[in-house]
């Protein structure tokens, strides 16, 4: 993997939290909200091969420890995110080619947020953090998914056709 | 070919791992990497969040305002009789309009207690992925915020500043669960813990265990040492529902936050009150006595002529 494509696709990164803290959060969603930076990254995730998942979901989730309002330490979500790569690495093979199939492609997505923030919230418990009752966080992470599956294909071909932009021609062939 | 690419991914996993629980540690040690970074990223964002607050709060309300329309029929149809009247009222700026109440509001709550605020407007939620109940107002240290300063909304109490750039600030929302604070009971004067659940439904613990709670009671904020993060006498939230536990050592109450967390706009911190609780309760907001006195008027009676 070249330098110049982690340094441009941790650029891409940075907007989308900006659209995430500025944009997104402000949307009164009628159940609690949705993280369109945490869907988006695990789309590119899910493109990656197990360098590019690891090393991607390590730069995406120290830009996510850099959300304002979070009082979690930092590292968190790279340690979760790089978890998460690692998950999608393993799977490669049986996540298949998912380009081919949208539908397979936003389910696994949703499911994959609801994983991460499960994730988190498991780390999070063992660092003896307090995050609320299991009620609560549960339905976070449930309408999270459920955003996630609706809203995920409005910015699908945005991520993909940058994800291309940004391959170099070796990573290409 | 393929052992080599593999055994090569399992060291870079180790590598990050290594390197994120090596943040992890630090920050928990103590080391402020994430103050100065993400104090950053909010003092960056703020005036961004401020001008999207402006231009984005019809879109921001678009959901809610969906789910209230189909809420009940009544609604609907006070709705169509309010069409009129605000039809009339359409020149007006609805969304300055509700924040200059909002602000009358808070500012007549600050008032009543004699506490010196700042009025602030609220331009952003907190993500979902922080698992934080939190709100970021446009006011931070340049005017006189600074950390653990009491935040009230014209109904009462909204929260506590967390953390703090120039030009704005970070508040922690009383239904954060790890959001606690000492109430009294404003009529029997028992003292208790409210927390926070993450949801619209706060836990009142009470201290004592013969004291009395029901229904309808009057939660205030008993204040913190130095008026700091809790300034006494802000009215919390209501008694909704007594939990009636016999194996229970404290007393239990479901509660209601007085604020509604979700429509707020308008909110004020306090950067100081006085040290004593306000000799008058700020809650319920006293009603307008109408007095009329009656002052018989002597009719003139005739001066007796001799």
């Amino acid at each position: 993997m070249s330098q110049i494509r982690i340094v441009n696709t941790t650029l891409f990164f940075l907007p989308l939290l900006f659209i995430q803290e500025t944009l997104v959060n402000r949307i009164g969603f009628p159940w609690h909200s949705f993280s369109i930076y945490l869907s988006a990254l695990l789309v590119l995730l899910a493109f990656e091969d197990r360098t590019g998942a690891l090393v991607f979901g390590f730069i995406g989730g120290l830009i996510m420890d850099l959300t304002p309002g979070s009082a979690t330490p930092f590292g968190q979500w790279a340690l979760v995110m790089t978890l998460v790569g690692y998950l999608f690495a393993l799977n490669r093979e049986s996540i298949g080619d998912f380009t081919e199939r949208p539908l397979a492609l936003v389910s696994f997505i949703s499911i994959s947020a609801a994983i991460s923030m499960l994730t988190f919230l498991f780390i999070g418990l063992l660092l003896g953090q307090e995050n609320g009752g299991i009620s609560h966080n549960l339905s976070v992470i449930a309408a999270n998914s459920i955003w996630s599956f609706f809203i995920t294909p409005v910015f699908l071909p945005l991520i993909i056709r940058f994800r291309r932009y940004s391959l170099s021609n070796r990573d290409l062939i | 070919m393929a052992k080599g690419g593999s055994n090569r991914s399992r060291l870079l996993l180790v590598l990050l791992l290594v390197s994120s629980l090596f943040l992890i540690t630090v920050d928990l040690r103590g080391v402020n990497i994430a103050t100065g970074l993400r104090n950053a990223a909010q003092t960056t964002l703020s005036p961004v969040e401020g001008f999207f607050s402006k231009v984005f709060s019809p879109v921001g309300n678009f959901f809610g305002d969906i789910r209230n329309l189909g809420s009940t029929r009544n609604k609907i149809s006070n709705l169509t009789d309010e069409v009129e009247k605000l039809k009339a009222e359409a020149a007006l700026n609805e969304d300055i309009a509700g924040q200059v109440n909002q602000l009358k509001g808070v500012l007549d709550l600050a008032g009543r207690g004699n506490f010196q605020v700042v009025a602030a407007r609220v331009i952003n939620r907190g993500a979902n992925t922080t698992f934080k109940q939190t709100i970021t107002i446009d006011a931070g240290s340049t005017s006189g915020i600074a950390r653990n300063m009491t935040v009230i909304s014209d109904a009462g109490l909204i929260g506590v500043i967390k953390s703090v750039t120039p030009s704005s600030s970070i508040v922690l929302l009383m239904n954060d669960p790890t959001f606690k604070i000492g109430v009294r009971i404003a009529g029997t004067q028992s003292i208790g813990v409210v927390s926070g659940q993450g949801g619209d439904s706060y836990l009142l613990q009470l201290l004592d265990s013969a004291g009395e709670i029901k229904e309808g009671d009057i939660l205030i904020a008993r204040g913190s040492e130095g008026n700091r993060p809790f300034v006494p006498g802000v009215p919390v939230g209501v008694v909704s529902e007594v939990q009636s536990n016999a194996s229970s050592i404290t007393q239990n109450a479901d509660v209601t936050a007085i604020a509604d967390l979700n429509r707020v706009g308008v909110v004020a911190v306090v950067i100081s009150a006085p040290t004593e609780a306000p000799r008058t309760p700020l809650f319920p907001k006293p009603q307008p006595v109408i007095t009329v006195l009656v002052t018989p008027t002597p009719t003139p009676s005739p001066t007796p002529t001799r």
